[in-house]
């Protein structure tokens, strides 16, 4: 098993399992990303309530849901970072953090259009839900902060290895703290609406779909920028430089 | 050599009353904080609005916000002249858990910089037209919310210690974690007339308090000796 874990952490290793992925990943991710995309955006039918505004909420949900786990992945590499010293996990989370943050604007923005039709707002500090994924956000910003801050490239893996941690928590906290924010401020918010038991099967099964192929595509962007950070750390081993001439 | 035989306790105590002594010898680095909290503050009814009764409306987050930003500049310095003349790596050195020094030093610099803004705050209510009947719960969960800011805030200064421009990294990283504090702090203040809710939030500050206390000088040392080497 150590074996294993050992193999994992090498760069090499990696770069070449990961070569022999990637196209059976990022075809699944075609094929998932096109069946989902065309199924939610020209083919499912309107609900009665909402019309065809749960075209967005397809995307919105499956997005919203892979940036979750974000803050997760980064504290578990972070974890490995601070106690393994593996570079490999330090690689994955570095990239993760700006991915993360993509996920979490796109979440934002998604949800606001939806907003803006079914709440007639695009902005709504009574959700509990959109201000804690602001938050997520600014605390994902920050850690991509902290990266580019700190110029040892040795140090910066540790340091935001321990914010990813310390963030990850923090999440959580601020996730239930601005819910009980809002319980206070307006029991009745919106966010029984969107609740969508109005939604026949097909949509949770284009959601389904969907959600499969925002995964993939998260697992596809990780490994594409990892064996990035890969060729360019270990630029100056053998094995690459063989690779590249 | 002789060892040291100092206890965990004297070091504890030594280096509380050697951060106290230094605050005291640079009187303006305590006044500081505290200027700067009461100009915040002044601000916000210049750049808002005179009215008395909207004042008294958003008073409690006008505190609230400026006592964290005072916290937030105020914790720059908590280990920035350590880490120059060097005295930092003699702490990392030190034979003592690093948690109690880190403790120690948390606790030493809160009470300079964030014990006057708490102590300040009922004048500032005053002129907020802050609604009379809140003032004690005001004071209150000021007294247990900036040590927690400062606690988190410490994080962020160790990790960010010894970078050039780290001012504004030390925000980005330390602002967003402090709003579980600023929302059950304001969330109290409105809740003055009702006991029960005020006791349960009063109780989440102050699990809030403990947690920290035990946890985040943990984090504060890890991040200390990532950032010293």
């Amino acid at each position: 098993m150590w074996l294993w874990f050992a193999k994992l952490g090498s760069p090499r290793w990696f770069y070449e399992v990961s070569g022999r992925w990637l196209p059976w990943l990022s075809g699944a991710m075609l094929l998932f990303m096109s069946v989902g995309a065309v199924w939610a955006l020209l083919f499912l039918p309107p609900d009665y309530q909402q019309s065809f505004t749960t075209r967005i909420l397809v995307v919105h949900v499956a997005v919203a849901g892979t940036s979750l786990a974000f803050f997760p992945l980064m504290a578990v590499a972070g974890t490995i970072t601070l106690v393994w010293k593996m570079k490999l996990a330090d690689m994955v989370a570095k990239n993760a953090a700006p991915l993360g943050a993509w996920f979490s604007l796109v979440t934002l923005a998604t949800g606001s259009l939806w907003g803006s039709v079914m709440w007639g707002t695009w902005w709504e500090w009574t959700d509990a839900r959109l201000v804690s994924m602001l938050f997520q956000f600014f605390l994902l910003l920050s850690v991509i902060a902290l990266r580019s801050a700190i110029e040892d490239s040795e140090k910066a893996a540790k340091a935001c290895a321990l914010l990813s941690i310390v963030g990850c928590i923090n999440t959580v906290i601020i996730k239930y703290s601005v819910e009980w924010w809002n319980v206070l401020h307006q029991p009745s918010s919106p966010i029984n609406m969107s609740n969508d038991s109005a939604n026949g099967p097909e949509f949770w099964l284009v959601t389904g779909v969907m959600i499969v192929a925002v995964y993939l595509f998260l697992t596809v962007s990780l490994i594409l920028t990892t064996r990035n950070e890969i060729l360019e750390r270990e630029r100056r081993s053998r094995w690459v430089k063989d690779i590249i001439s | 050599m002789k060892a040291d035989e100092s206890s965990t306790y004297q070091a504890f105590v030594g280096t509380l009353k050697r951060d106290l002594l230094i605050a005291f010898k640079r009187k303006n680095e305590i006044a500081n904080p505290f200027i700067f909290f009461l100009i915040v503050a002044a601000l916000f009814p210049i750049g808002i609005t005179p009215d008395p009764v909207r004042l008294a409306e958003i008073a409690a987050g006008v505190l609230w916000i400026s006592a964290l930003l005072a916290s937030l500049l105020a914790m720059d310095n908590l280990y920035s002249a350590d880490f120059e003349d060097g005295s930092l790596e003699q702490l990392l050195l030190s034979h003592h858990p690093l948690y109690f020094l880190v403790l120690a030093k948390n606790i030493g610099h809160w009470l300079v910089s964030g014990l006057p803004v708490v102590l300040i705050s009922p004048l500032i209510a005053y002129m907020l037209n802050f609604p009379r009947e809140s003032y004690m719960v005001l004071f209150i969960t000021l007294l247990m919310g900036t040590p927690i800011l400062s606690l988190l805030g410490s994080i962020g200064v160790a990790l960010t210690v010894g970078l050039g421009g780290r001012g504004l990294v030390l925000a980005v990283i330390t602002l967003p974690m402090s709003v579980p504090v600023l929302i059950t702090g304001t969330l109290a203040i409105q809740e003055t007339g009702n006991s029960a809710p005020l006791v349960g939030y009063l109780a989440i500050l102050g699990a809030m308090l403990v947690g920290s206390l035990s946890l985040a000088p943990l984090a504060s040392a890890v991040a200390l000796r990532i950032s010293v080497n």
